[in-house]
């Protein structure tokens, strides 16, 4: 067997060189794109600046706090198929997102960004208080309450598109997800709330472990399951509210880097989670950089490009494991 | 010494115990008997503190279990469930690791000493040479074995076993009940255990809580506790003992 203390090491050490990477990677896509400037030029130009670096900065954070909250997710909910916007949180976003469209806030600094944030906020409040019997919470009636909200939103949101025909466009472009606006300002407001919320699920990733043997066994084995999972499920859902209200829906991307993190090295969260910031981080990071790169001077939905790319490096690392077992 | 005052438990309006009283002694090794429904496993979880009773009371050396945080409780009791989880992807290893989360702090990794307590936990129960194996890699004789090691690694004064022999060969269950007894002797555990096997009762339990139709019927030593009267009372059996051993048969 390895050594205990290499077993922690191992994951710091990894955790950092993939912290530099990230930070290179950062540096390096935010040198690309449509203008095509030489180096020196180019960090005299705002475009740099106040464009590209928030940007970059923007994808990076929300590609850690998505995977992070996937991760917590499966293990919580104890199902492989969870994705950080089963709980609806999402669809929530989209009608504060759509409403602000509709009512033409487009122009407003905070408009749309705000809107979403409050509708998201409400659809968790609501979500758990419909799934809580007395303080405990439920976590299969959380799931379906998650997913029966999601299509009653979504339902509210085609019926608005298919009564104001003008604005379709707009709300769809929104709910695609996109990085295109991306200011400092998103970053401000979204990095406090996710270096929080990683750091929970951080302080909490053994009991992610216990948790996935059952409720019944984590209690026996000395988790307070009730007080942890409450924890969790609210620092991570505040998270992707946050994320979602900033750039829009973008999937795939909480739902497959974790189950890649965990057919690389195993299934100890207290590995996955450190593990997953960083490739979430550089999954979007790559995903975003193609996105607007790959048919200048158009830009293509990040969203698709997460899929185009991450399934079939979903599909390959499970054909490959498959194989070694 | 755990001791059981006056706890009803009911599932709605059907009453699953009805006015349970009895203490086990420290060191006790002891069978809950009864037919299926008859509140056993119930009996078990009200002890872990996993459900709570309507009535009543369930103490640890005089402290009530529902007080007892989580951690505090894994510190004291370890509970062997009936049906082992197999569709997760963790070692043995790490799976008998996990019986020492009552003991480490967040972020603090395992200690030395943590892993010579699990290497010797699983020596113990004969896991060691499974030790990389998964969940689905194991028979079912395995995996209990590899859910006691956990539960021994909780260092817990006290054992709680629901049917742990239910899925197992005869041979099988002698090695269980062997190395129950065995630790029961060596270390002083007190074990509480469900069986449903009246010989395996008889052969390894000194002391026996027979259980029927919610209420606790007998308690006390194994031997007195099994009369072909009180078998066939409680489950509807002729029986009549030959050699230590109970020959059953039909009504």
């Amino acid at each position: 067997m390895k050594a205990p203390s290499n077993h922690k090491s191992h994951t710091v050490i990894l955790s950092l060189a993939l912290a530099i990477l990230t930070v290179l990677a950062m540096f390096l896509c935010a040198t690309m794109g449509v203008v095509d400037l030489d180096m020196k030029t180019l960090f005299q130009t705002p475009i740099f600046w106040n464009l590209r670096l928030p940007r970059v900065c923007l994808v990076v954070i929300v590609g850690a706090a998505l995977s992070v909250c996937g991760t917590t997710y499966q293990a919580v909910f104890r199902n492989p198929l969870t994705d950080p916007y089963v709980l609806g949180i999402s669809s929530g976003a989209s009608l504060g997102a759509a409403l602000a469209i509709l009512m033409g806030l487009e122009a407003h600094l905070f408009g749309i960004g705000s809107m979403a944030l409050v509708s998201a906020l409400l659809t968790i409040l609501l979500i758990f208080k419909v799934a809580s019997i007395g303080n405990r919470m439920h976590t299969t009636s959380l799931l379906l309450t998650g997913v029966c909200l999601t299509f009653l939103i979504t339902a509210v949101i085609s019926l608005l598109m298919a009564l104001h025909h003008d604005k379709m466009e707009s709300i769809i472009f929104w709910t695609m997800g996109s990085f295109a606006s991306a200011s400092w300002m998103d970053v401000w407001i979204v990095l406090p709330i996710v270096i929080l919320g990683i750091a929970v699920v951080l302080y909490y990733s053994r009991d992610l472990n216990l948790l996935l043997t059952g409720s019944e066994t984590a209690q026996s084995l000395g988790v307070d399951v009730e007080k942890v999972r409450r924890r969790l499920l609210f620092f991570t859902t505040l998270m992707v509210a946050f994320c979602v209200s900033a750039c829009g829906v973008i999937g795939f991307v909480g739902l497959v880097v974790p189950h890649c993190v965990r057919l690389l090295i195993g299934s100890d969260n207290r590995r996955i989670v450190p593990l997953s910031i960083f490739a979430g981080a550089l999954f979007l990071l790559l995903c975003d950089t193609m996105a607007r790169t790959l048919i200048p001077p158009n830009e293509l939905p990040v969203g698709s490009i997460t899929s185009l790319v991450g399934a079939p490096m979903f599909i390959y690392l499970l054909y490959k494991s498959k194989r070694k077992l | 010494m755990l001791s059981i005052q006056n706890v009803t438990y009911s599932y709605g309006d059907k009453e699953i115990l009805h006015d349970i009283t009895a203490t086990v002694n420290d060191g006790d090794f002891c069978a809950i008997l009864g037919p299926n429904g008859c509140g056993k496993t119930t009996l078990l979880r009200c002890i872990a503190n996993l459900t709570k009773p309507k009535e009543g009371s369930i103490t640890i050396n005089d402290t009530p279990v529902s007080t007892l945080p989580p951690r505090i409780m894994a510190q004291n009791i370890a509970f062997v469930m009936q049906h082992p989880q197999t569709d997760i992807d963790f070692s043995a290893f790490e799976t008998v690791l996990m019986g020492r989360n009552p003991y480490q702090r967040r972020l603090q990794n395992e200690s030395e000493q943590d892993w010579s307590i699990v290497e010797q936990c699983m020596r113990q129960t004969n896991t060691w040479h499974l030790r990389l194996s998964t969940p689905s890699q194991m028979s079912g004789g395995e995996l209990q074995r590899v859910m006691i090691a956990r539960a021994l690694a909780q260092q817990t004064p006290i054992l709680l076993l629901d049917e742990p022999t239910s899925n197992l060969d005869i041979a099988h269950q002698f090695e269980i009940m062997e190395l129950l007894r065995d630790i029961n002797h060596k270390k002083g555990k007190t074990i509480l255990i469900v069986v449903h096997d009246l010989n395996l009762a008889l052969r390894y339990c000194p002391e026996t809580m027979l259980l029927h139709d919610t209420k606790l019927i007998y308690k006390g030593p194994t031997r007195e506790a099994l009369t072909p009267e009180r078998i066939h009372e409680v489950f509807e059996v002729e029986a009549s003992i030959m050699d230590d051993y109970l020959k059953i048969d039909k009504v």
